[in-house]
């Protein structure tokens, strides 16, 4: 698989990348430095419109379950249940392979963020209505007993506390709606990974490549979980509630 | 019944045979060795502390498919020949195992320090208090988080497909093309409806004990 003939008397085993036998050439990542750019960009793109989108839908689910509005409630809960239940990557081969049977026909970088943002939704659902369902009942009670109708005491109780509750849970979701945009490959949607795999195709530099791109999803996954620490940190509420 | 049909579920039943396969193989190694990894990330030694450690986080942090192509590409290179079967278990087995022992870690630390130190006092040494007093407490908290990794594992075996192992998933997407190629309709809405269909089944009621496990806690 190599383009340099491996020596013959290294030692192929266990210590192989430790003791050089593998010719390390990182001028690979050089020579494609624009298209691997370009797939960063991209996964970035479909990764920050997944997750913007799932939080707006999370908010917006999530405090209409909440609230337990009939009816809505329950169409709320069968999307849940439907996308947490089943693979994202069927759900990006349905939306990408199926529905064009039924005149829908959506391009490769649609189905990227729609995909994450009805997935990641899903989850973000869940978390933002166990958040607001978690804030202290005398707190709503307290807000009711004051006359403020039931969605103002949403707005100005369930809201501001709930969602510092389900911080935690939201930022895992989002790293994974990150993580997740390299689903993309499987149809073919040229983000990082799907361009990093086409490009070991024609050079063969599997570790140079693979290494690379590992440690780049490895820094912003890094990056994100502390940022989230520090946004926690930032809103929590003192003494808790 | 229409023709298409008969082929098309026998040729998808034997991909769910290879789906379920996978998914009960590394699930149990994953819970295995999760365990005992995050058993371990709470040990004395510092050294063993940190490599754990690395490992948690490496194979937590990277996509899973990055996992699974790194895999299915490096073992040829370094001369393990593997199938495309045994390089998905692997891959999804680190991954998972990372997750694993990272939710055993929690929980381990979630049981009172009392408990520790009561039990160093009375004599136990490392491995005893860990197997008669911290881990029989651990895994009631454990539990719900892990039935939900369990899920989320399953699901996940469908990314073998992407290094193209006959699953679940790939043997519905090659009955697409055969059925595209021999001139008539994708049928893709039923039979990925179908694959749809069946996660749904195997994941829900997990999904439902998950919950309900969860209840039972508070």
């Amino acid at each position: 698989m190599l383009t340099e003939p491996v020596p013959a008397n290294s030692a192929l085993g266990p210590g192989f990348l430790a003791d050089g036998g593998y010719q390390f050439h990182w001028g690979v990542l050089g020579d494609h430095l624009s298209e691997l750019w370009d797939g960063l960009l991209r996964t970035l793109a479909i990764s920050a419109i997944g997750m913007a989108g799932s939080v707006v839908v999370g908010v917006l689910l999530g405090g209409a379950a909440a609230l337990r509005i009939p009816v809505l409630r329950t169409l709320i809960w069968l999307y849940v249940e439907i996308f947490r239940n089943t693979p994202l990557l069927v759900q990006i081969f349905f939306l990408y392979f199926a529905l064009p049977d039924i005149g829908i026909s959506l391009s490769g970088f649609t189905v990227g963020w729609l995909s994450l943002v009805l997935w990641g939704g899903a989850y973000n659902v869940e978390n933002f209505r166990a958040g607001f369902q978690s804030v202290d009942p005398a707190y709503v009670e307290g807000g009711r007993a004051l006359g403020f109708p039931r969605l103002a005491t949403f707005r100005l109780v369930n809201l501001p506390l709930g969602w510092r509750a389900a911080l935690p849970s939201v930022t895992n979701t989002l790293i994974s709606v990150f993580k997740n945009s390299s689903f993309m490959i499987a149809i073919s949607y040229p983000e990082l990974t799907e361009t990093t795999v086409n490009l070991v195709a024609v050079s063969f530099r599997v570790f140079e490549l693979f290494i690379a791109i590992g440690a780049v999803y490895l820094a912003l996954v890094w990056l994100m979980s502390l940022g989230a620490r520090l946004i926690e940190r930032r809103f929590a509420i003192p003494g808790g509630f | 019944m229409p023709a298409w049909v008969g082929p098309v579920a026998s040729y998808m039943a034997q991909g769910l045979w290879t789906t379920l396969l996978l998914a009960l193989l590394s699930n149990v190694i994953s819970l295995l060795l999760g365990t005992v990894i995050g058993t371990l990330l709470v040990f004395p030694n510092r050294l063993l502390r940190g490599l754990l450690r690395i490992y948690v986080e490496v194979w937590r942090g990277l996509p899973i498919i990055i996992i699974l192509f790194f895999v299915f590409f490096v073992l040829p290179i370094i001369h393990i020949e593997v199938d495309t079967f045994v390089a998905a278990t692997v891959g999804l087995s680190l991954w998972g195992s990372a997750n694993v022992a990272e939710v055993v870690r929690g929980a381990v630390q979630s049981v009172p320090q009392g408990q520790q130190e009561a039990s160093a006092a009375l004599g136990f040494p490392w491995h005893s208090r860990m197997r008669y007093v911290i881990l029989p407490q651990a895994t009631r908290r454990a539990l719900p988080p892990l039935v939900g990794l369990v899920v989320n594992m399953i699901q996940q075996t469908s990314l073998a497909a992407i290094i193209g192992l006959l699953d679940l998933l790939e043997a519905s997407q090659r009955s697409i093309e055969r059925l595209t190629l021999s001139g008539g309709s994708t049928h893709a809405v039923p039979i990925l409806g179908a694959v749809l269909l069946i996660f749904f089944v195997v994941c829900f009621p997990l999904t439902v004990l998950s919950r309900r496990l969860e209840g039972q806690r508070h």
